[in-house]
């Protein structure tokens, strides 16, 4: 009959800390005696096997009793948890942002990079589930260690950001554009090569910038960094949408600007070609640049609709401060 | 449409929350031991697992609110739990402030549960 007990003790004391844990023991062994005493008492009999198991089950589970002499009934409490998930946001972010590009670079410098980059993408998620578990680590120690980091005392009302209008971009689309981002300025600078080759041409026939991309190198460059940028900034601050707002805007105007000066310029590309294949790639050329100037002239409009779209959330976004501010 | 249970079950666990460390401290002005405390809140209709009971005797003698001695009663060693003067003052300050919230209360609730919204809406 007292086996029950003794399992249930043992079970207990198996989850609680060395230290005071005979004393624990004895307390809810008399505890629970005395329950067993008085049902047996209530009944005019001695306790079955079933009595004492009722009696156990209503003392609880051996493990939320065990966690309850603890005090540590969080993982992470409710002072850290709300750091926890922006913490988890921003530093998973950047491992899968970082994992990206690294995987993106090999992959170009590999002799299949589809096939290599499918192969390596278990690495990124790799570099995710550890991000995550670091994290975590870190704000168990902090629970445990009671570090008071004095988040929710030393925040500024000021600080808040205005705009309420635009959702945050996700993590997920921040990362992924700014590894884009990088790709693309590596390439942009000649850091890393892609090939050039016609598809379909074999080695024969090259695509090369023609003379109109000169002159806008450097700007085209510093419109891809100011990119990469604000995309940072969307990872660590989501919210400050004003601002990204005023670079959106500015930054395709410029890209407007650039493109005037590409659509005037003439010839966007030239094709090379052995001298063999001179007058086919002649006729190419025209063709290649017919649709290189119809895709900019397209991105011309999408850019200038996605300016008014900002501008206009732009003012959206400060209207209800205009209103809010009362006669003067 | 009715409130869910487990809503309810939730909102009355976060109301008894506090109330139990006072209910257990007001009882302890008189010795007892874990399972006559038990019986004694029993009887005055505040009922608490012994699960929780015990970590929570074992909390508030850390804290310094209870004083505890191991002595045989009735052929058991038995453990007696009493409030500690500190205990004693604290229980005092709580019971202040229960009584405040208590009356605060009373003004804002209804006397007899909520009563319908008027006019039949």
């Amino acid at each position: 009959m007292t086996d029950l007990v003794e399992r249930y003790l043992a079970a207990v004391e198996r989850r609680l800390a060395k230290d005071g844990a005979e004393d624990i023991i004895a307390e809810l062994r008399e505890a629970i005696d005395a329950r067993i005493e008085a049902k047996a008492g209530e009944m005019g009999r001695d306790a079955s096997a079933d009595d004492i198991a009722r009696v156990l089950k209503d003392f609880g589970h051996p493990a939320i009793v065990a966690s309850r002499y603890s005090g540590r009934e969080y993982l992470i409490g409710p002072q850290l948890y709300p750091w926890f998930w922006d913490a988890q946001r921003t530093g998973v972010g950047l491992v899968i942002a970082i994992s990206l590009i690294v995987l993106c670079l090999r992959a170009l410098a590999s002799d299949a990079p589809v096939e290599f980059a499918l192969r390596s993408f278990d690495e990124v998620i790799e570099g995710a589930i550890f991000a995550f578990g670091l994290i975590t680590v870190v704000f168990v120690l902090m629970e445990r260690t009671k570090a008071d980091l004095k988040l929710a005392s030393s925040w500024n009302p000021k600080g808040l950001p205005r705009d309420n209008v635009r959702k945050p971009k996700s993590m997920f689309e921040t990362v992924f554009t700014l590894a884009f981002d990088i790709v693309f300025i590596l390439w942009w600078t000649g850091i890393v090569a892609i090939p050039n080759n016609l598809p379909g041409q074999g080695n024969s026939m090259s695509l090369q910038f023609a003379e109109a991309w000169l002159g806008v190198h450097d700007v085209i460059l510093a419109l891809a960094v100011l990119g990469m940028a604000t995309h940072i900034a969307d990872l660590i601050h989501p919210a400050w949408s004003r601002l990204r707002a005023v670079v959106s805007i500015a930054g395709h105007a410029v890209g407007l600007g650039v493109l005037w000066v590409l659509l005037r310029a003439g010839p966007l590309v030239s094709l090379e070609a052995a001298a063999a294949e001179s007058e086919r790639a002649q006729a190419l050329s025209t063709s290649v640049n017919m649709s290189v100037t119809i895709g900019l002239a397209v991105t011309g409009v999408i850019w200038a609709v996605m300016i008014g779209t900002e501008a206009w959330r732009l003012w959206q976004s400060l209207r209800p401060r205009a209103a809010a501010a009362g006669p003067a | 449409m009715p409130i869910a249970a487990d809503i309810l079950e939730a909102l009355r666990l976060e109301l008894r929350r506090g109330t139990l460390i006072l209910a257990v401290l007001g009882t302890l002005r008189a010795e007892q031991y874990g399972y006559s405390l038990k019986t004694r809140l029993g009887e005055a209709g505040v009922e608490i697992d012994e699960g929780a009971l015990y970590p929570m005797l074992r909390r508030l003698e850390t804290q310094g609110l209870l004083v505890s001695e191991w002595r045989e009663e009735g052929k058991r060693k038995k453990r007696f739990y009493r409030l500690s003067d500190d205990g004693a003052a604290a229980l005092a300050q709580l019971t202040a402030e229960w009584r405040a919230m208590n009356g605060a209360l009373e003004t804002i609730l209804p006397e007899h549960g909520l009563k319908k919204k008027e006019g039949g809406q």
